[in-house]
């Protein structure tokens, strides 16, 4: 039973211990152990697989996905970052810049900016077109021209008092529809998602007329194009308690871990610890620097269950 | 995938230059059948994963939203 025992966890868990990792790769192939059949097969992967949604909001997504193998997970990550397609600012036509930003800098800059539009609603550009058509492009607008404030009190040194329109934010870009594109998309507002980036900062008498193409494209093409701030997953801690552990070794046990990972239970006057939630933890490994506590606990993580 | 395949008795994949796109592929197979076999069959065992995944998400997502509207209310 004993052998079984540690069979299960070498094919399940990955196992954290002081100096290293063991039990990295997948070892579910068919022909690795006697007497189980990993062979692929499709009706255990569905019964085995699920994805739990954790969180959902504007600016991030937390789910689960579990009964599916590393790489699987990984190729998902990385096609996230570099193969779904956005729109971004690709072609900047400089009508007048009188500002200290150069030309290549504000072009740069304006290319990272992200843009909120579905890029489904749009073509790839072809090779070798370089006017584009309305299937294709989205037009934007930045025109701005700083002036002096004459209503400024005679010794202020505030730029936000002296000068008008001196930063030039996100939100100064107007969407210029082209072609048929004001009937296609009537309700749609095209814009930059973040109204509040600032792009240059300006002094009376410097001014800004540009003209920008945002084409759909690929992170893999230009890191501009990628959809995500960042995508990343981690597997399911796995946390368990070899021995009993109470009273003072307890409460530094629950030291050792990411706070609401261990709870202390009082049962009958002793305090006991208890795992509460081992998905909030990040695995510090602080545990390990403590002798008497080191051989009490066993820090694994579960295979195939990516947060 | 492919290793999933009890036919398989080896499969290995390299990169030959990170700004190409070819990867180079060895599968050997117990002598039964010929390499390709796995191969496909590696293949269209993938996009049926990947369909799964995507409609298992899609109802999860579905589900969470449900569940979230059921909360402010």
């Amino acid at each position: 039973m004993a052998e079984r025992g540690s069979l299960e966890e070498m094919r399940s868990r990955v196992v954290l211990g002081e100096f290293g990792v063991r039990h990295v790769h997948t070892t579910d192939f068919p022909g690795s152990y006697p007497g189980y059949t990993d062979a692929w097969d499709p009706v255990t992967f569905r019964q085995g697989f699920h994805v739990d949604v954790t969180h959902m909001d504007e600016g991030l997504l937390e789910f689960d996905l579990v009964g599916i193998d590393a790489a699987i997970a990984n190729a998902f990550r990385r096609i996230l970052l570099a193969e779904v397609p956005t729109m971004a600012v690709e072609k900047v036509f400089v009508y007048n810049n009188t500002s200290i930003v150069q030309d290549e800098i504000l072009a740069h800059r304006l290319g990272l900016i992200p843009i909120q539009a579905d890029p489904r609603l749009f073509e790839y550009r072809s090779q070798g077109d370089e006017e584009g058509t309305e299937i294709d492009t989205l037009q934007f607008q930045l025109k701005i021209k700083c002036s002096r404030n004459p209503r400024a009190a005679k010794e202020s040194s505030d730029p936000n008092e002296l000068y008008i329109n001196h930063k030039v934010y996100s939100r100064h870009m107007t969407w210029v529809p082209l072609g048929n594109q004001a009937d296609l998309f009537p309700d749609a507002c095209f814009r930059p998602v973040h109204d509040d980036i600032l792009i240059a900062q300006l002094r009376p008498g410097q001014e800004i007329d540009v003209l920008m193409h945002c084409v759909k494209g690929i992170g893999k093409d230009h890191a501009k194009f990628s959809p995500v701030a960042t995508a990343s997953y981690r597997l399911l801690p796995d946390i368990t308690l070899v021995q009993p552990i109470e009273g003072e070794a307890a409460e530094k046990l629950k030291k050792c871990f990411s706070p609401g990972v261990i709870e202390i239970q009082d049962i009958k006057g002793k305090k006991v610890a208890r795992v509460a939630n081992a998905r909030l933890d990040t695995f510090s490994r602080e545990i390990f620097r403590h002798e008497e506590l080191k051989n009490m606990v066993r820090l694994a993580r579960v295979r195939n269950h990516y947060i | 995938m492919i290793m999933k395949n009890p036919e398989v008795e080896f499969c290995g994949y390299c990169i030959t230059h990170p700004s190409e796109s070819k990867i180079n592929f060895r599968i050997q197979t117990r002598g039964g059948i010929p390499a390709v076999e796995p191969f496909r069959k590696g293949l269209t065992d993938l996009m049926d994963v990947c369909h799964h995944m995507l409609s298992t998400f899609e109802a999860s997502v579905k589900e969470y939203k449900a569940q979230k509207e059921t909360e402010m209310d």
